[in-house]
């Protein structure tokens, strides 16, 4: 018996090398595999107007994949996982790497319109976004399939000229512009023109002007138009350190009802300041004309348009690259212009971890 | 009238001498080091630019637009590789819309390519211990034998890209590394008597160096790469530096001077400012001054004498 025992041990050791062989010598090789990220972002708000508890809350899980394709594209993809189980692909696209001059991107993309716009959600620099993103192009910016042109100019500066045209897609909570009609020439359009100017080794100007326009399930053209402009402050020396940044921007929505009638509109200029490496404090004040937010609702709770003025102040921590927590409040005021005047306090946390791959970032 | 145009035909002469001539490559880098290496291998067929300067954390350049604009039509871009410009670089070159010096064109080179790296990871690797590069100690140009290897290769992509002057580029890299040769001998012989010293640095960025000139590295003073000390660890690592009786704290120029001196006041040493990078601190415009400079003020910070040293 024990002879049988030890004679199954030495057939298994001697099996042991061959198994590991065979595991490395695989069919598939993984060293090609895209670089995966992932980062989870968590809030919690008190807010006494809303029916809401106070409570920290799962804001929403997004996972990266970026690798290249071939030697002329590389893909991107932004899935992202949200508190209602539902999965939304934000964005998957791909980028041209081999035209000189210009940048292709095409598939399901955020739209090169303003700044704001172009941030993640975990990349914003408040809590809650301008009141006017999500009554104009998108509390996340304007994202479709489409495909964009960026063109860098030949001129001294940083002069890039983007056109894109994109799917016509119906007015929805994430695209408040409608752009649903089924006629053949519904082609939205998206002109965006920016500027960056070094003012001296650390100290920077960017100008930018948006235009997007598309026809609507009304058979109107509905159109975004916005203007933004950033002085930002990095010095060198101190890059990991120091800075600010005082960025201000423009948004207008309108249609063509009756030639062009102005719809939701409004901006907002914000300063944010490095203390150290780890401190960051922001102050903005920004305010929506026929704007809705969700203080202002009728006696049936019932969404009503009006004017919101808003201020917050902030205050973020980040230990490391990889995770920060911001505590921001932010006081705000609305008038329907029927005598409907409610104001809002309402102080949030915002928690933010990031594992794997990390993305550049963005300047 | 004729002393007119006299003055206007001497001045226009005077414009077209000022202008420099027509290099054959217009050559990028992540690194001031890299940039000083690439002139003088390239001599007069090349010109080079660094987009981070020597003062600046390699590690956090800000990805400005004008970076993109600022090498859209370089011909070769010269990356520093095992991601050190992982932070900035992966926006910077396909902003630049420029295919010649994308990763995989002929114009693309990774400096740490040939080179033998240093405190590579072995098992896992964890973000536990701070933000690691995950590919090895990427602070290799702090050793004078790396840029050797550094000049050899960029030898051998200029001359694949501008062939008629690769003789040039041959005999420019071998001059580079018979001046390193000699250069090292000497510095050598000014780091010989602190051989097996301790030191303390801000960033594991002087790994290299220490490994070159045998210095012995003690700690640091981030406690962990990337993350910023805590007045409780600066006391400590003050203490057991004192305990040691480790002296000199380096530091680069962009590192939260306060920090270092802190810690070296508390240890009853000194601090010093080095630059690891060339154009990093006044007097070190190319690689062999910023040698000169980083051997002279460590020698002089481990003699006692900073000052007399410098």
């Amino acid at each position: 018996m024990r002879l049988r025992m030890h004679a199954c041990m030495l057939a298994a050791l001697l099996c042991v090398p061959a198994l590991a062989v065979a595991q490395s010598r695989s069919m598939f090789s993984n060293l090609a595999n895209p670089s995966i990220g992932m980062n989870a972002l968590f809030t919690g708000q008190a807010a006494r107007n809303l029916n809401q508890p106070y409570s920290l809350g799962f804001d929403e899980a997004e996972i990266s994949l970026i690798s290249v394709v071939d030697p002329y594209w590389t893909l991107t993809s932004n899935i992202v996982f949200l508190p209602d189980g539902t999965v939304d692909p934000e964005e998957i696209w791909a980028r041209s790497t081999n035209i000189p001059s210009i940048q292709l991107k095409l598939g399901k993309i955020r739209g090169s319109f303003g700044k704001h716009g172009l941030l993640h959600t975990h990349g914003f620099p408040f809590i809650q976004a301008p009141i006017i993103m999500a009554n104009t192009i998108g509390n996340e910016g304007f994202k479709d399939a489409g495909i964009e042109a960026a063109w860098l100019t030949p001129l001294p500066w940083f002069s890039e000229l983007t056109g894109g045209v994109y799917q016509g897609i119906a007015a929805d909570d994430e695209h408040p512009l409608d752009f649903g009609s089924t006629a053949h020439d519904n082609t939205p359009y998206l002109g965006h023109f920016k500027n960056q100017f070094d003012l001296n080794d650390a100290t920077t100007l960017e100008l930018g002007q948006s235009f997007l326009q598309g026809r609507g399930s009304d058979g109107l053209m509905h159109s975004a138009l916005g203007g933004d402009l950033t002085v930002r402050n990095v010095p060198l020396k101190d890059s990991n350190r120091r800075g600010w940044i005082l960025q201000g921007e423009y948004i207008q929505k309108g249609s063509s009802a009756g030639g062009y009638t102005k719809e939701q509109r409004g901006g907002y200029a914000s300063f944010q300041y490095r203390l150290s490496q780890l401190w960051w404090a922001g102050v903005r004040g920004e305010q929506a004309r026929d704007s809705f937010t969700d203080f202002l609702v009728d006696g049936a709770g019932a969404p009503v348009a009006g004017k919101v003025t808003r201020g917050s102040v902030d205050v973020m921590w980040a230990p490391s690259e990889f995770s920060f927590m911001r505590l921001e409040y932010s006081h705000a005021k609305a008038d329907d212009g029927n005598g409907l005047e409610p104001s809002d306090d309402r102080i949030m946390l915002q928690i933010s971890y990031t594992i794997g791959y990390h993305p550049a970032h963005a300047y | 009238m004729k002393s007119l145009i006299r003055c206007t035909g001497v001045s226009l002469l005077a414009l077209l001498a000022s202008v420099p001539a027509l290099a054959d490559l217009k050559v990028a880098t992540s690194l001031t080091d890299l940039a000083s290496v690439a002139r003088f291998v390239g001599g007069k067929h090349v010109t080079a630019q660094s987009l981070c300067p020597g003062y600046s954390d390699p590690h956090f350049v800000p990805a400005k637009p004008s970076l993109m604009k600022a090498i859209q039509s370089a011909d070769v871009f010269v990356s520093t590789g095992l991601e050190l410009d992982g932070g900035w670089l992966p926006l910077v070159l396909p902003g630049s819309r420029n295919p010649r010096i994308q990763p995989g064109a002929k114009g693309f080179v990774d400096a740490s390519d040939g080179v033998d790296v240093l405190e590579k990871p072995t098992g896992t690797v964890s973000r536990a211990a701070g933000d690691i590069h995950p590919l090895g100690n990427p602070h290799y140009y702090a050793d004078p034998k790396n840029l050797e290897v550094v000049a050899r290769h960029l030898a051998d992509v200029f001359s694949r890209l501008d062939p008629t002057n690769a003789a040039d580029y041959a005999a420019n890299a071998k001059a580079f590394e018979a001046r390193m040769e000699a250069s090292l001998t000497k510095w050598q012989s000014q780091m010989a008597p602190y051989k097996g010293v301790s030191i303390v640095t801000y960033h594991p960025n002087f790994v290299y160096f220490a490994d070159r000139f045998g210095l012995k590295l003690f700690g640091t003073v981030e406690p962990k790469p990337g993350i910023p000390p805590s007045p409780h660890y600066v006391n400590d690592l003050a203490e057991s530096m004192k305990k040691s009786g480790v002296k000199v704290v380096v530091y680069q120029p962009y590192y939260n001077a306060d920090a270092a001196k802190q810690v070296a006041k508390r240890a009853g040493g000194t601090a010093v400012e080095v630059a690891t990078e060339a154009g990093g601190v006044p007097g070190t415009d190319d690689v062999f001054s910023k040698f000169d400079t980083l051997v002279a003020t460590v020698a002089g910070a481990l003699s006692g004498k900073p000052e007399a040293q410098r």
